[in-house]
């Protein structure tokens, strides 16, 4: 390892200049999902592979079937094959920002002022997510070669514009592109610290795959005055369905459900337990006091490692004011089911309809909607170099040890690196749990992009030979 | 006896005529939901109002903030104070006519055809909903008093306009002329028989109970990636509520549901089973094949004497196209509950919300419309006098037993009846399932205008003996 000092002093010396630059990339309005701002994300990926170009990449833009990729390759000079070939990524699209009228200080108009815990913070939408903490690596990366002339990796920076939209332009991209990128392991900075003094290295990641079920009863609409009582109501069949998806305990019930579910290693549980997660103040957050989860399992585990079966929304039948005696001719579901490594979601989904077609009465029926697409939950290997080296890295930034934390939500592309690059992702990301990303008034801490940069800069150390 | 049957050969002598002005009333558009045809109500009204004072009743159309209100009153020659007074209600408002596309005839250019099997019938709206019904009982005072000079009951006959529009000045008029609409029992003709061939009489319809209830879990929509498991969802509270609803035998788990139902009286019962009513039928037409009410009740029972608890609407959490990993905090659902027998409103929507009380966990909440309520069950004893006499006089109509139906809907008028007058209301008609009521190609057999106004010959005839 090279010891890291040099580009440290380079980072802080020159950071009016990292954010002048972030400012920059967060003054294009990049919102990917609105065709009026389709010409923004391309002016945005323009930006970067300019930045990219000027430190010596070779940098395109790539088209998908969404949003243009930007791909910068860099390989150091007199490389051997030995170096290890990091791929580092990022996205450029940022949410819509309304409601306007909630924000504070104007959504592309960046400025740095006090939050509500008084740290100094840069307000602009995609500040945190994930414009601000893109630039933690590359103005690492910039430093670095500064200082030291060369990076000690191979190194490909895939910033994508489609993060917050449709995940499949990237993963179609991905897999017809596959050969292209013969990458040791992804980098992805897109998740956030456990708390503003401890960092993380997010090692799990729950898949998810939707399913909607409709049934149908009678084939229209009743009176319920002439069929009240003879006529099966669809909406009582969808209810006793999710009704009998969980047992008194809060475990689900479908057959093979939890097939292939792994406990966590012990010693993961008990850095998880000496986490103090204020599991009541979370609940209490939101309004709720009794975890719901299964019975045995803490709130985190109940968040980071266990598969759940969610109802994200229902309906049927008459939904306008007041009272309509009408027997429904139909009743619709719309389920997710939050997955952990090991479970299949097409083996998932196949059981769950056997579940419903087992608790459907012979006259009714039942049809699926599962277009909505799937990723598998990922648990990553504590012991691989990339772990090691940045829990090293974070310690000595930091000052304390990185809490290996789970995300209970997926990233779908760390699914489509590992399916058609076949590598694992390091995730590792300095936002805070006040960001506000998705809201008015997104924020990134001036410290998260300060710790953050450095903290690149030392996991870049890590691989770097005197 | 001699009388009676005068009156009646008075009634088929003068049968094309009745037809005739039953032609006239279907010819004036009286669509009361349609401002444009007010002056059409008003027409129609004023119509009836001629009709009735040449027969010799003290006819008036009654201004209200909507259509007129048709009351006559007819007292005989010799009326003595226990010569029963009898309300007759019918309503000369119809339904719109569109799509007028599909009807095979103008709507409003009554025609009459005879079909393939024989059978004629008359084509225009209004004609069994609820025209052709009224005027059989008009028809049949005209036949009394040509025949014989004068009615042999007190009749008041009420002929409202407002019927297909909810009737909205039907209980302001009938609390504002409570004295003179008073009468010992109200005839409601607006029903239908059990079939072509044999007569009915509506003696059972179900009340009505109606409630909205909201749960709300998290205070916020909650991200299903981070909250999925921990966070409680109100959708999983709701079904769970939905489904203890009814046990696996159909039978409504409220706790008290069932005070005040009584079982069917035996007789009802093999009546009812005698009809040859065919259940898999009547749930073929909507595509289903198995009742789904309580076990070891005919369909007939769970429709006509048993009370229910249904789900009219749902929804919570995201309803568009597409997947949305949200964790809702708020699902809702719209109830009703069918009575019958002595069930109080009141008393089942006390006991629906304490049973959803109990399901819900504790750091949900339940919020109930604030606006539940409804009515009770209405049904008349079947050795009421008025039931026994209108059954007589139908069956030497039609030689056959009148049956005894229920219905599974309500009809409000009853209640008001009951409530503001504290009369009974006994429904004779003489409609026919197959008579597009609402729908394009409105009929009403000629057969049922010709022994719906026989019949209430005959029942006028039986209460003045």
């Amino acid at each position: 390892m090279v010891h890291p000092d040099p580009v440290l002093a380079e980072i802080d010396q020159q950071f009016p200049e990292s954010l002048n630059r972030t400012f920059e990339l967060l003054r294009f309005p990049s919102i990917g999902t609105d065709p009026a701002h389709h010409a923004d994300c391309r002016k945005a990926a323009e930006w970067i592979r300019g930045q990219l170009a000027a430190m010596g990449f070779k940098a395109k833009l790539r088209e998908t079937t969404g949003q243009p990729l930007v791909v910068g390759e860099y390989a150091p000079p007199r490389a051997s094959g030995n170096v290890p070939h990091i791929l580092f990524y990022g996205h450029y699209d940022v949410q819509p920002a309304d409601p306007l009228e909630l924000w504070t200080s104007a959504p592309f108009a960046p400025e740095i002022r006090k939050g509500r815990t008084g740290r100094e913070a840069i307000f602009a939408r995609g500040s945190a997510d994930d414009k601000g903490q893109l630039m933690t690596f590359l103005e690492a990366s910039r430093c670095w070669l500064k200082v030291h002339g060369k990076l000690p990796f191979r190194l490909t920076v895939m910033i994508e514009g489609d993060e917050e939209g449709d995940a499949s332009h990237l993963d179609t991209f991905l897999k017809r592109n596959a050969k292209e990128f013969p990458v040791d392991a992804a980098f992805i900075c897109d998740t956030g610290m456990w708390d503003p003094k401890t960092p993380a290295i997010d090692t799990r990641l729950r898949g998810c795959t939707g399913i909607e079920f409709t049934v149908t009863g009678p084939r229209i609409d009743l009176h319920s005055g002439y069929y009240g009582g003879p006529a099966r109501n669809p909406i009582k069949v969808v209810s006793q369905i999710i009704a009998a998806i969980h047992d008194k305990k809060g475990r689900i019930t479908i057959p093979g459900f939890y097939d292939g579910v792994k406990p966590v290693p012990r010693k993961l549980l008990k850095q998880w337990e000496g986490l103090k997660f204020p599991a009541r103040k979370f609940l209490a957050d939101v309004g709720l006091s009794v975890p719901a989860g299964e019975e045995g399992y803490s709130v985190l585990e109940q968040m980071w490692a266990r598969p759940t079966a969610e109802v994200n929304g229902i309906y049927g039948g008459y939904r306008g004011p007041g009272s309509k005696t009408v027997l429904p001719s139909e009743a619709t579901a719309k389920l997710t089911f939050r997955l952990v490594e090991g479970q299949d979601p097409k083996k998932i989904r196949r059981a769950f309809k056997q579940f419903v077609k087992d608790r459907l009465p012979p006259d009714c029926k039942v049809r699926f909607d599962d277009s909505g697409g799937d990723s598998s939950g990922i648990a990553v290997s504590e012991d691989t170099p990339w772990i090691r080296a940045a829990r090293a890295a974070l310690k000595a930034e930091f000052g304390r040890e990185p809490v290996l934390t789970g995300a209970g939500y997926s990233i779908p592309v760390v699914e489509s690196f590992k399916k058609h690059l076949k590598v694992d992702s390091l995730l590792v990301g300095f936002g805070q749990a006040d960001d506000n990303a998705h809201s008015p008034d997104e924020k990134y801490d001036v410290d998260s992009f300060r710790h953050g940069t450095r903290a690149w800069a030392r996991i870049i150390a890590q691989f770097a030979k005197e | 006896m001699t009388d009676l049957n005068a009156v009646l050969d008075a009634a088929t002598k003068d049968f094309d005529k009745s037809l005739e002005r039953l032609f006239q009333l279907v010819r004036i558009p009286s669509i009361s939901t349609d401002p444009a045809h007010a002056g059409d109500c008003q027409k129609a009204a004023d119509a009836i109002v001629a009709d009735l004072k040449s027969l010799g009743f003290d006819a008036k159309a009654h201004k209200t903030p909507g259509r007129p209100m048709v009351v006559a009153h007819y007292t005989p020659k010799g009326a003595k104070r226990d010569t029963p007074h009898l309300l007759f209600y019918g309503h000369y408002d119809v339904q719109p006519a569109d799509p007028l596309e599909l009807w095979d005839t103008p709507p409003f250019e009554p025609t009459v055809k005879k079909g393939k099997d024989g059978v004629s019938r008359m084509y225009g709206r209004g004609t069994a909903d609820d025209k052709g019904q009224f005027m059989t009982f008009v028809e049949a005072a005209r036949a009394w008093i040509k025949a014989t000079g004068s009615l042999p009951i007190k009749a008041t006959f009420l002929i409202e306009g407002e019927e297909e529009s909810g009737s909205p000045s039907l209980v302001p008029f009938l609390k504002a002329h409570q004295k003179e609409l008073a009468c010992d029992a109200a005839f409601v003709c607006d029903t239908n028989m059990w079939d072509a061939k044999t007569p009915a009489i509506t003696t059972r319809l179900r009340g009505l109970v109606h409630e909205e209830i909201t749960i709300t879990g998290p205070k916020i929509d909650l991200h299903s990636g981070m909250y999925g498991g921990p966070a409680m969802n109100p959708i999983r509270v709701l079904s769970k509520v939905i489904a203890a609803l009814h046990d696996k035998n159909g039978k409504v788990t409220i706790p008290g549901f069932y005070e005040g139902v009584a079982d069917l009286p035996k007789a009802t019962k093999k009546q009812w089973q005698s009809l040859n009513f065919s259940d898999a039928k009547f749930l073929k037409e909507v595509g289903l094949k198995e009742p789904a009410g309580e076990k070891g009740k005919s369909v007939l029972e769970q429709v006509w004497a048993r009370p229910t608890a249904e789900v009219n609407g749902i929804w919570g959490g995201y309803t568009g196209t597409g997947t949305k990993t949200v964790l809702p905090s708020k699902a809702h659902a719209k109830f009703t509950f069918r009575l019958v027998g002595q069930q109080k409103p009141e008393k089942v929507l006390k006991a629906f919300q304490r049973f959803v009380k109990d399901l819900i966990p504790k750091d949900c909440k339940v919020e109930f419309s604030g606006r539940g309520g409804g009515s009770p069950a209405t049904e008349i004893p079947e050795d009421n006098p008025f039931i026994a006499k209108s059954a007589k006089a139908l069956k030497e109509e039609f030689k056959r037993d009148a049956v005894l139906m229920g219905s599974g809907g309500s009809i409000p008028i009853c209640r008001f009846f009951k409530d503001i007058l504290d009369m009974d209301s006994i429904l004779v008609g003489f409609g026919l399932n197959d008579d597009a009521i609402h729908s394009p190609n409105e009929k009403y057999n000629l057969a049922s205008y010709e022994r719906g106004i026989r019949s209430w010959v005959r029942i006028m005839g039986e209460f003045g003996k």
